[in-house]
This record gives structure tokens, C-alpha cells and sequence, in this order.
């Protein structure tokens, strides 16, 4: 194993640029995620009377 | 047991909860086994020095941005023929993620063409017609926000995401149709690869790291997509009764 030149012989900006804009996009896109989840299952707490059947937990099972 | 139940989106909802971890636990250790191959074990590149390091994730996020267009369309397309909703609702859990790949293979061939071509951007038919796909993508997902209800913004997407599948083989084979900036591919799928071992292993593990990682984040927002539809229904049904 050799330890890698972090300034890449001289394209370090390029390099950790990409990836660091992929890190960014990544992020991005698991935490707006976990903010849409989370806005819709305060909706159902707030009003659990139209708690849709996915949440139920009922295993309508119909057939084996 | 018998596997259709889970056409339902009612029935997949958990199921697709049960599956989240096992995809995005070896996403994340695929990622850092690419970046350690990629930077600790492939060599400099004679030509470009370290400035190619930067195509394990450009090819494969590039791939996945025309893979998971196909898979949409086919999603898209299966929802609109057998009006199978899970199928639509598939269709749109994917296009954020495509589009999102998309992206990330734009700048990261621009981070790459600057100190390669000596330009961030030309308009070369390879650049174009990843460009024009991020468009359809864009499309897609502008349109079905565009329309209330969502059966009607399943089909409208189908037709939009079947007509812009042209542009996927436009995009593979642009580089041998037109005289173009961009390099030929590196993998072929007839014959070698001209690339090293440890270059081609680090961008094959980042390549399955995006697909399980696609897949992870694919289907939690398809768990929010069910949840949605199902509380707008609810909510419909409440106000009509």
C-alpha cells in the first residue's frame, strides 16, 4: 500500500472536487429523504383516524 | 407463499422497509473498498497522471444515469400497459436518483475535461446527449408534479420516459457515430478492457456500490411515495364521504 499525493500531482482540485460534489449530492439526497419520511409519518400521528392500511400492520394475508 | 401479493404497494410497503439496510449497509462498504482500490492500489496513469482517478465515479455514475433511465421507462411503461400502480409509482422513486447520477457524471466530466481538454464543457455529441437526458429526466419529474391526479401523472411520465429511451443508445454509441472530444469506451463488451486490473476492479466495486446504493435510496422513496398516495386517497375518501 502507498499512501496517495492528496494534492494528486497538482489536479487535487479536480479530484476532491468531483468527489467531494458526489459526497454533496449523496447527503443531499439521504437527508431530504429522511425529511419527506419524517413529514409523513407526523401526518399520521396528527391525525391517525385516516392512518392509511400500510401502516396498520395487518397482514391481510388472502392466500397461503 | 405467493409472490404477487406483493404487486400491491399495501403489501410492499413493509417489505421494501425489511429491505432498505440490506442494500444500504454494502453500498456504504462497496464505496469504501472502491475508494481504497481507486486511490491506494491503482497506479498513476502514465498519460494523465492522478487527474484520472477521477473516473471511478464518473463512469459509473454515467452508467447508472442511463441504466436507471432504461429501468424507469420500463417501469413507466409496464404502469401505463397493465395499469400496475406499483410499477408507475417505481417509475417515479427512480427519476430523482437517475437524475441525480446524471449530474454527478456532468461534473464530474467537467472537473475532468478542464485540466484534460483545457475546457469545462464543449458541446461534443457525448456531453449533449447525457445533457439532454438530464432534460428528460427533469421532464419527467416536472410533469408528474404538474399533474393532481396521479394515475393521470403515471401515464403522462410513460409516455414522455418510452419516447426519451432513444436517447439512451444515442448516448452509448456517440462516441463511435460522431467525431467527438470524448474517449471510446474503456469497457468493451466484446474483447479486453484497455485499462489496468486495479483501475477496472476500483470502478467495477464504485459501479456496484452506486447500484446497491440506488436501490437502497430507490426504494425508501418509493416507502414515501406509497405513504403519500395512500394518505391523499384516505383523505379523499374522508372528505367525500
Amino acid at each position: 500500500m502507498h499512501w496517495p499525493d492528496l494534492s494528486m500531482g497538482g489536479y487535487g482540485f479536480y479530484v476532491w472536487g468531483s468527489y467531494l460534489f458526489t459526497l454533496i449530492v449523496i447527503v443531499w439526497e439521504v437527508v431530504s429523504l429522511r425529511q419527506r419520511k419524517k413529514v409523513l409519518l407526523k401526518r399520521e400521528e396528527r391525525s391517525p383516524a385516516m392512518r392509511p392500511t400500510v401502516l396498520r400492520g395487518s397482514t391481510n394475508e388472502t392466500t397461503s | 407463499m405467493n409472490l404477487y401479493k406483493y404487486a400491491s404497494p399495501t403489501m410492499f410497503y413493509p417489505l421494501a422497509g425489511k429491505l432498505i439496510p440490506w442494500f444500504a449497509v454494502p453500498a456504504a462498504l462497496l464505496f469504501a473498498a472502491g475508494m481504497y482500490v481507486g486511490f491506494f492500489i491503482a497506479p498513476t496513469d502514465f498519460q494523465q497522471g492522478d487527474a484520472y482517478r477521477i473516473i471511478f465515479i464518473h463512469v459509473p455514475a454515467a452508467w447508472m444515469g442511463m441504466f436507471l433511465y432504461v429501468l424507469m421507462a420500463i417501469y413507466a411503461g409496464i404502469g401505463w400497459a397493465f395499469n400496475a400502480r406499483l410499477s408507475s409509482m417505481m417509475a417515479s422513486a427512480i427519476a430523482i436518483t437517475g437524475a441525480m447520477f446524471t449530474l454527478v457524471s456532468l461534473v464530474t466530466g467537467a472537473f475532468w475535461g478542464k485540466p484534460t481538454w483545457g475546457t469545462w464543457w464543449v458541446w461534443d455529441a457525448r456531453m449533449t446527449s447525457t445533457l439532454i437526458l438530464l432534460f428528460l429526466y427533469a421532464g419527467f419529474i416536472s410533469l408528474q408534479a404538474a399533474i393532481d391526479d396521479p394515475r393521470r401523472a403515471d401515464r403522462a411520465g410513460a409516455v414522455l420516459a418510452l419516447v426519451g429511451v432513444i436517447n439512451v443508445p444515442i448516448i452509448y454509441f456517440s462516441v463511435q457515430w460522431w467525431n467527438t472530444l470524448h474517449q471510446g469506451a474503456t469497457i468493451r463488451i466484446l474483447g479486453k478492457p484497455t485499462i489496468a486490473a486495479p483501475m477496472l476492479a476500483a470502478m467495477l466495486i464504485m459501479l456496484a456500490a452506486c447500484w446497491l446504493y440506488s436501490v437502497a435510496v430507490v426504494l425508501s422513496r418509493l416507502r414515501c411515495i406509497i405513504l403519500e398516495r395512500e394518505q391523499n386517497a384516505a383523505r379523499f375518501a374522508e372528505v367525500n364521504a
